[in-house]
């Protein structure tokens, strides 16, 4: 039990949420208040539902994304294209359900669901054969990837923005009995995919293969471990979580353009570092990633909630990444420290 | 009287946790070969990397000819004539020799690099040392035998008069060793002092004149090499008096395991053909590059252009995948073990069980009880510390870490085991356990194919021994008829 506590203690995923909180309290504390003109209470600016769950809402759909693309980090590759594949999957989507018109909610959710997450299944296949295939880097297949399916996204729309039918929109957008204006189907989402990715990690084989993998190919292959199934495990399983994020998104906003998750890809490669793991390899967590979104949804919130000038976003954005990185190896090798007393013994 | 070339008082190094150094006193007379011997952890890399200033001492203090020095990085430490060569040899792979002995203070004319200077000078730098490289290639190209002279050029190039060898034979073929030793010599000759850290006795004997024994972090004791024989080194290495390890318990003529019959891999080695029964260790000798290494990987489904035909339990098989070679009952410790076979940041346990998980599992959840059962119970018979089963393997011994490769196999239930120097970087005392373990696991039943460059260990544990020289069995000797002589004549090819 002690050792559990321990481990808890001295895990990464702690420190963020304590980070989060932190953050939280501050700026709940700093937001100031305002009246509500038609209850005559007084409401923070910063800690209310609406507010809440909105920041909880803006991270969610590249949290998602953060969570598929950790595994691929983790495996000791990078993912670039999630951006785009999130643009194919949703005007896939939102095409293929203006082609249908689908009658009920239901059928819609059917078409729309099995669309998105279709295509991001096959992005994610193409990526893993590429890169299998052809022996190349993970970051040139996909940086190459992601001008190609963007670039396909944008032939299939003719840049237009295609809509979703408002019968997808209202699923999505669903109350679930919370009222006052309240949409917790993503964050709910988001949070039922981390507890998923993190199981799936933890706890099955081919989770264990991908660690092994990303610690060290080499010893993993002399193993028996198959690097083909691993990479293309990890790149479908990327593909798949952007087409789900693109479902939700496409959904939830009510339509889907090729210019849709722009630049995500960095915000979903800075979740996940920010979240412990290594684009080294062999290091990373679902839940990480998921807590490193919602951190820098936070930072972003709390810019606004401040009232600072929005246009310093990217500047503390950016800083905040370094941080998080340094502090992490800082905290890493306090606990190595701790880790080989306990042993008695190194190299 | 001259002061000594080096001098550490009261130096004390602490690691995370671990006392690397505590209180070491000791004097290394100039122009002397200075061997520091231990075991693994016994803290003689760690003396000898505080002098070439990759460590700061604690506490405690270092002099060189006389004057003391605070060494910060390695380029103080040959500043102040230091120089050391690496057991991980530190060259940059992908720059050419020249480049690599120049790369301190590159030559240049108006800003650009000048590269007949810098040719001119490190085939001046190679000459010193007696040495004769192609400087235009690039070290990655090179062996480790010759990348390793690269590393003495570059120090004592640059002024370097006393030498730190850390391990520099760990990785040399017996041929290549002697060169080194040669050139050791030689460096003697032109008045360089020589600090050699190893646990290989023959060569400590053949080149050193005084030896400091260290054990634990302390210096147990320093004499000149004529006062002492390899069992007494021994001894007061581990502390106690090792029995001879002559463990060859397994049992002829149990059925055939393995057979390999004109396997040839175009450029590594051609029509091999030997077989393998059930309890038996087979030897294969040779130098490094021969080709031993080779033919592992090809057995074990890593060589996708091997040819020629191999039969398991008398099935013609073609193994195409680890992952095949290991259904079929293979098991492979390979050559690299940092490189081919752990995984660093993950647990003892997740290391030893990674071939094997497939096998523990429902559905395709991990049984992690199960798993934890059955690495227990390898760690208990290869006495892996309980302590050591939950950490980082990389924060392990070299000799912990090969067990728990060991036990991975052992976990396969593998019934033909390739074991490709297996207890290289390993301690004296994991030495002799894992001696003892291979012979146990022969006698239940296990065919065992044991590669390896030190022949004591080859003569000690096959029962038959097969010598590979450039590509093809040149030598299949009995037990009874094989020596060491006789191996390494086989080996050089000297009739």
């Amino acid at each position: 039990m002690r050792d559990y506590a321990r481990r808890l203690a001295g895990s990464q995923e702690t420190g963020l949420v304590a980070v989060l909180f932190a953050a939280t309290m501050a700026l709940t504390l700093l937001a100031g208040s305002h009246l509500d003109r038609a209850s005559g209470i007084s409401i923070n600016n910063f800690w209310n539902s609406h507010t809440l769950v909105q920041t909880a809402t803006d991270a969610s759909f590249f949290a998602i994304m953060a969570i598929g693309a950790t595994m691929v980090i983790i495996a000791g590759g990078i993912d670039l294209s999630v951006g785009s594949i999130y643009a194919l999957s949703g005007v896939g989507m939102a095409l293929a359900l203006r082609g249908t018109a689908p009658a009920s909610g239901g059928a819609a959710l059917a078409t729309g669901l099995t669309t998105a997450l279709g295509i991001g299944l096959l992005c994610g296949f193409l990526n893993g054969v590429l890169v299998v295939g052809l022996r190349v880097h993970p970051f040139i297949i996909t940086l190459g990837t992601m001008w190609i399916l963007r670039g396909i996204a944008f032939v299939a729309t003719k840049a237009e923005s295609i809509l979703v039918p408002a019968s997808l929109t209202s699923i999505t957008k669903a109350s679930l009995g919370l009222g006052g204006g309240l949409f917790p189907v993503p964050m709910l989402a988001m949070l039922a995919l981390a507890l998923i990715g993190t199981i799936y990690l933890a706890r099955t084989v081919m989770g264990r293969h991908i660690f092994a993998f990303g610690g060290n190919p080499e010893a993993s292959r002399y193993a028996g471990l198959s690097p083909a199934r691993i990479q293309i495990g990890v790149f479908v399983v990327s593909g798949l979580t952007a087409g789900l994020a693109a479902f939700l998104g496409a959904s939830f906003y009510g339509s889907a353009s090729s210019g849709d998750a722009q630049g995500y890809e960095l915000y979903v490669i800075a979740s996940a570092v920010v979240g412990g793991a290594s684009l080294t390899g062999g290091k990373g967590s679902a839940l990480g990633a998921t807590l490193g979104a919602l951190l820098i949804v936070l930072i972003r919130q709390s810019i606004r909630t401040l009232h600072f000038d929005q246009n310093y976003e990217w500047i503390v954005i950016g800083c905040a990444i370094i941080i998080a990185v340094v502090v992490d190896r800082w905290t890493m090798s306090m606990t190595q420290r701790r880790f080989n007393f306990g042993t008695g013994r190194s190299a | 009287m001259t002061p000594p070339a080096v001098r550490f008082e009261g130096v004390s190094k602490r690691f995370p946790g671990v006392v690397a150094l505590s209180d070491v006193t000791l004097d290394i007379a100039r122009g002397s070969c200075h061997a520091l011997c231990g075991e693994n952890g016994a803290g003689k890399s760690t003396l000898g990397k505080m002098l070439a200033g990759i460590h700061a001492p604690d506490t405690g203090r270092m002099f060189v000819n006389g004057a003391e020095v605070r060494f910060t990085s390695p380029r103080d430490a040959l500043a102040a004539g230091v120089g050391m060569v690496h057991q991980e040899l530190s060259l940059c792979e992908n720059m050419s020799v020249a480049e690599n002995l120049c790369l301190s203070d590159i030559p240049r004319r108006g800003g650009f690099v000048a590269g007949e200077a810098m040719e001119q000078r490190a085939r001046e730098m190679l000459a010193l040392i007696g040495a004769d490289l192609d400087v235009s290639q690039r070290v990655g190209e090179l062996p480790i035998a010759r990348r390793q002279i690269v590393q003495i050029a570059a120090a004592v190039g640059s002024g370097a008069r006393v030498l730190v060898f850390d391990e520099p034979t760990s990785s040399l073929s017996q041929a290549d060793a002697e060169r080194l030793y040669e050139l050791i010599a030689r460096l003697r000759g032109d008045g360089v002092t020589c600090i050699y850290v190893s646990h290989r006795m023959p060569e400590v004997f053949h080149l050193c004149d005084t030896i400091t024994v260290l054990r634990d972090g302390a210096v147990v004791g320093t004499k000149s090499a004529a006062e002492l024989d390899e069992s007494a080194v021994v001894q007061m290495m581990i502390g106690r008096a090792l029995g001879v390890n002559a463990v060859r318990e397994g049992v002829r003529g149990g059925e055939e395991r393995l057979r390999v019959e004109g396997l040839t891999a175009p450029g590594k080695f051609e029509d091999v053909s030997f077989s393998l029964h059930a309890g038996e260790i087979v030897g294969l000798a040779g130098l490094v590059g021969a080709g031993r290494s080779e033919i592992a990987a090809a057995l074990f489904g890593l060589d996708r252009h091997s040819q020629g035909h191999i039969y398991i339990d008398g099935k013609d098989v073609d193994i195409r995948t680890p992952a095949h070679a290991i259904r079929l009952g293979l098991g492979l410790v390979p050559e690299d073990r940092k490189r081919q076979a752990l995984v660093p940041l993950e647990t003892s346990v997740r290391n030893a069980s990674l071939a094997v998980l497939t096998r523990l599992t429902r559905l395709t959840w991990v049984r992690r009880r199960a798993e934890r059962t059955m690495v227990d119970e390898y760690f208990r018979r290869l006495r892996v510390k309980p302590a050591a089963a939950a950490a980082p393997i990389a924060s392990l011994s070299g000799g912990t870490q090969q067990k728990v490769v060991l036990a991975r196999w052992l976990a396969a239930q593998s019934r033909v085991l390739i074991l490709d120097e297996p207890t290289r970087g390993v301690d004296v005392g994991a030495k002799a356990e894992i001696h003892a373990l291979i012979a146990e696991v022969a006698a239940s039943g296990t065919a065992v194919l044991l590669i390896s460059s030190e022949l004591p260990e080859l003569l000690a544990l096959s029962m038959r021994i097969f010598t590979v020289r450039g590509g093809r069995i040149v030598g299949r000797l009995e037990r009874s008829e094989a020596s060491e002589e006789s191996l390494l004549r086989q080996m050089a090819g000297i009739a």
